[in-house]
C-alpha cells in the first residue's frame, strides 16, 4: 500500500460502488417481477371486461391501443376481436396465462373460458413493451444510486483528505525540520491517533539530542581532560631534566612524543571548536593584517630557532571574521610551512585586497613543495603527504582545521606552487566585504 | 618566595610542587577553593597559582573572593580552557597573568620571575639583555658599562623589548604600551624611536621583522637578511 488516501479512496468507492450495483441488481430484477404481476392483473382485468362485450358487428374490429389485443371465440367461429388480432386464435384454449407469437411481436396472452356462452376469451398485450414500461419505471428509482456514484466519490475523497490532513501535517513538520533543530514537535494539536507516534517521535528526538550532546561533550571533554596530565606530564619532564642526562636519546624521544601528545591534544580541541556544527560564530570587523602581524610575532622564535626567515608583507585588509579561528588557520598555515621547509628555509605570509574586493591571504615557503597529485588530498583529516612524514611531527588534522576555518568565513583555500624556486603556496580567499 | 598551588589534580600539584622547589620557591598545595581561603587567612603567601577548574568552586570566582581582601597579591591563572574569553575574563576578574595546560615549565617560570620582580621593590632592579642594562628605579639604560641617554619613550620601548626576550613585539603592541589611547601617534612614531635607539646602542641589537615588528637580538647572532 503506498499510500493510504488512494487506497482509502479507492477501497471506499469500490465497496460502495459494489453494493450499490447489487442493490441496484436486486431492485431491478424485484421491481420488473412486481411490474409483471401488475401487468398481469391488468390483462386479467382486460379479460373481464372482453368477456362483457356482446357480439356485435361494431365489436368486430375493435380499435384498442397498439399493444393490446383479443378475440372472442363461440364455439370455431370468432365472435368480436381487437383489429391488431389475427383470424386464427391467438394462442391454445387452455385457461390461464401464457406466451405467443403472432403479427410480428411476442405477446402475452390470457385465455379464459366463458362457462355462460360457453366461448373462448383470448388477451394478449405486446411483451416487449410491457417489458419497455416496466423496465423505464424500475430505472428512473436505479438510476440515482449509480449516478450517486461519482458524487459520492467525491465526497470520499474531501473526507478522506481532510482526515489525513494531521498525518501530512506532521509529515511536512518532520521534512522541514532544520537538521540541527532537535525541539519536540507539538502534541497538543495532533488528533487522538497520531498522539502516540509525535511521542515517540518526541521520545526518539530527545534521545537523539541527548546522544548527540553525550558525544559532543565527550570530544570536548577528552581532549579538554587531557590537558591537565599532559601538563602534568610536561612539568614531571622537566623535573626529570634535572635529574638524568637530558641529552639521551630516551630522553629526548619522551620529551618528543609529549609534544607530540600535546600538539594532537590542542588539534582535536581545534577541529572540534571549529567545525560547523560546533562553532559558534564571534564575528567582527577585523584587520587580517593586523592579526597575522599578531600571529607571525608569536611564531618568529621558532623560526629563529630553526634559523628560517618568515616575513609578513602586504597592507591592512578589513574583513569580517572570528579572531580566535582565523588565528588557528594562520598558525596552522605557518607552522605547517615551517615543519616542511629546511633550516634556513624561507617562508612569507602576505595578506592583500585584490581587485573586486576579495581579500586574499598567502603563505607560502620555498621547501620541496607538494605534488599537484596530492593536491586535493591534503585537505583530508589525518592525511598526510607523503614526503612530509618523514621525521617531521605533526597529526594530519592541520589543513583540515584551515578549510573548516575558511569554510566558516565562506573563503575557499587552495593549494599550489608558490613564486619561489619550489615550494608550496596556500591561498585563502575572503570574499569580499557585505557578501560575507 | 612563599608559593602557593591551588590545583585539584594530584599528579600535576605533585611535580609543580617539585619542580618549583627545584628553582627555590617554598609552595604548599591546597586541592579546593575553601583550602585556599583557610591557607590564605593563617598565612598569607607572596604569590598564587590558581587552577581554574576546582571541585567546590569555579577558579573565577575564588579568585573574586581573594582580590577581595588582597588585592595585590600576584596570582597567576592555570586553565584547561584556553578561549580568548576566558583569558580575558581571567585578567579581568584581577589575575596578574594566565597561562592554559598544557605549558612550559620554562614558560611558567619566567611568568612566576615577572611577578617576582614586580613585587620585590627591594629586589634586583635591573633587567638586562646581553650588554644592555635597564636600571628600572633609576630609569636608567647602561650599554657595554656606558650610560646612554634616552627619552621616556625610548626607554619604555627599550623596558618593553627587554621584558619579553625573544619574543616579537608588534608595532602596535608597542604603540599600545608607549602611547596611551588619547595620544596622537605619528604612522611612524615607533620607527623614529627606533631609529634613534639604533643610533644610541648598536645596530643590530633591536632586529626588525619584517612587517611585524622589533624583537631584542644579540647583535653578533644578527642574520644580513633581517
Amino acid at each position: 500500500m503506498s499510500s493510504i488516501r488512494r487506497f482509502l479512496i479507492f477501497g471506499a468507492l469500490a465497496v460502495l460502488t459494489l453494493f450499490s450495483f447489487i442493490a441496484a441488481l436486486r431492485g431491478y430484477q424485484s421491481s420488473m417481477e412486481e411490474a409483471e404481476t401488475l401487468f398481469d392483473a391488468q390483462l386479467l382485468d382486460l379479460s373481464r371486461l372482453v368477456a362483457n362485450l356482446e357480439t356485435t358487428p361494431a365489436t368486430r374490429d375493435l380499435r384498442l391501443g397498439n399493444n393490446l389485443a383479443f378475440q372472442v371465440w363461440e364455439h370455431d367461429r370468432l365472435g368480436s376481436a381487437s383489429h391488431q388480432a389475427p383470424t386464427t386464435p391467438i394462442t391454445s384454449r387452455v385457461q390461464g396465462f401464457e406466451f405467443a407469437n403472432f403479427g410480428g411481436f411476442r405477446w402475452r396472452t390470457y385465455t379464459r373460458h366463458d362457462e355462460g356462452h360457453d366461448r373462448w376469451i383470448m388477451v394478449a398485450e405486446r411483451s416487449d413493451l410491457r417489458f419497455l414500461l416496466a423496465e423505464n419505471i424500475v430505472l428512473e428509482t436505479v438510476l440515482p444510486i449509480l449516478l450517486g456514484i461519482p458524487v459520492t466519490g467525491l465526497l470520499i475523497w474531501w473526507v478522506v483528505s481532510k482526515g489525513l490532513r494531521p498525518l501530512e501535517q506532521l509529515s511536512e513538520d518532520l521534512q522541514h525540520k532544520p537538521a540541527h533543530d532537535l525541539t519536540p514537535l507539538a502534541a497538543s494539536t495532533a488528533p487522538r491517533e497520531l498522539k502516540p507516534v509525535v511521542r515517540a517521535i518526541n521520545g526518539l528526538i530527545g534521545r537523539l539530542g541527548a546522544a548527540l550532546e553525550r558525544e559532543k561533550r565527550l570530544s570536548a571533554d577528552a581532549a579538554h581532560e587531557l590537558r591537565t596530565p599532559i601538563a602534568a606530564l610536561k612539568v614531571q619532564l622537566h623535573n626529570l631534566s634535572r635529574e638524568i642526562d637530558v641529552h639521551s636519546d630516551s630522553f629526548q624521544q619522551l620529551e618528543e612524543g609529549v609534544d607530540r601528545m600535546g600538539h594532537l591534544m590542542e588539534q582535536l580541541t581545534a577541529l572540534y571548536r571549529t567545525s560547523p556544527e560546533q562553532f559558534s560564530e564571534h564575528r567582527v570587523q577585523l584587520d587580517l593584517y593586523a592579526l597575522a602581524q599578531e600571529t607571525v610575532a608569536y611564531w618568529y622564535p621558532l623560526f629563529q630557532a630553526k634559523g628560517q626567515t618568515l616575513e609578513l608583507v602586504g597592507a591592512p585588509a578589513q574583513i569580517r571574521g572570528d579572531p580566535f579561528a582565523l588565528d588557528t588557520l594562520l598558525a596552522n598555515l605557518i607552522s605547517n610551512a615551517s615543519k616542511y621547509t629546511p633550516a634556513h628555509g624561507h617562508v612569507q605570509v602576505s595578506v592583500k585586497t585584490l581587485p573586486g574586493g576579495v581579500v586574499e591571504l598567502l603563505v607560502q615557503d620555498d621547501g620541496p613543495g607538494i605534488d599537484a597529485a596530492e593536491h586535493s588530498r591534503i585537505f583530508e583529516r589525518f592525511y598526510r603527504a607523503d614526503h612530509a612524514i618523514e621525521g617531521v611531527p605533526g597529526c594530519g588534522l592541520g589543513l583540515t582545521i584551515v578549510q573548516h576555518v575558511a569554510e566558516l568565513h565562506q573563503a575557499t583555500v587552495t593549494v599550489g606552487s608558490s613564486s619561489f624556486k619550489t615550494g608550496a603556496a596556500f591561498r585563502v580567499v575572503f570574499p569580499a566585504e557585505g557578501r560575507a | 618566595m612563599q608559593l602557593l598551588i591551588v590545583e585539584d589534580d594530584k599528579p600535576l600539584a605533585r611535580s609543580l610542587q617539585k619542580a618549583l622547589r627545584g628553582h627555590g620557591f617554598a609552595v604548599n598545595h591546597v586541592e579546593t577553593g575553601s583550602a585556599a581561603l583557610e591557607a590564605l587567612a593563617m598565612e598569607r603567601p607572596d604569590m598564587m597559582i590558581i587552577d581554574l577548574g576546582l571541585p567546590d568552586t569555579d577558579g573565577l570566582t575564588l579568585l573574586r573572593t581573594i582580590r577581595r581582601s588582597t588585592p595585590d597579591l600576584p596570582i597567576l591563572l592555570l586553565t584547561a580552557r584556553d578561549t580568548v574569553q576566558d583569558k580575558v575574563q581571567g585578567l579581568n576578574d584581577g589575575a596578574d597573568d594566565y597561562l592554559s595546560k598544557p605549558f612550559d615549565m620554562t614558560e611558567l617560570l619566567a611568568r612566576l620571575r615577572v611577578m617576582e620582580r614586580r613585587l620585590s621593590k627591594s629586589g634586583n632592579p635591573v633587567l638586562a639583555f646581553g650588554d644592555l642594562e635597564l636600571d628600572t628605579m633609576e630609569q636608567k639604560v647602561r650599554y657595554k658599562g656606558e650610560n646612554v641617554e634616552t627619552s621616556r619613550r625610548e626607554y619604555m620601548l627599550l623596558k618593553s623589548l627587554i621584558e619579553t626576550p625573544g619574543r616579537v613585539l608588534t608595532r602596535a603592541a608597542l604603540e599600545g604600551r608607549l602611547y596611551s589611547w588619547d595620544e596622537e601617534i605619528s604612522s611612524n612614531a615607533i620607527e623614529v624611536h627606533v631609529h634613534h635607539l639604533r643610533r644610541k646602542l648598536d645596530n643590530g641589537l633591536i632586529r626588525t621583522i619584517r612587517g611585524v615588528g622589533y624583537q631584542l637580538s644579540e647583535p653578533q647572532h644578527n642574520t644580513p637578511e633581517a
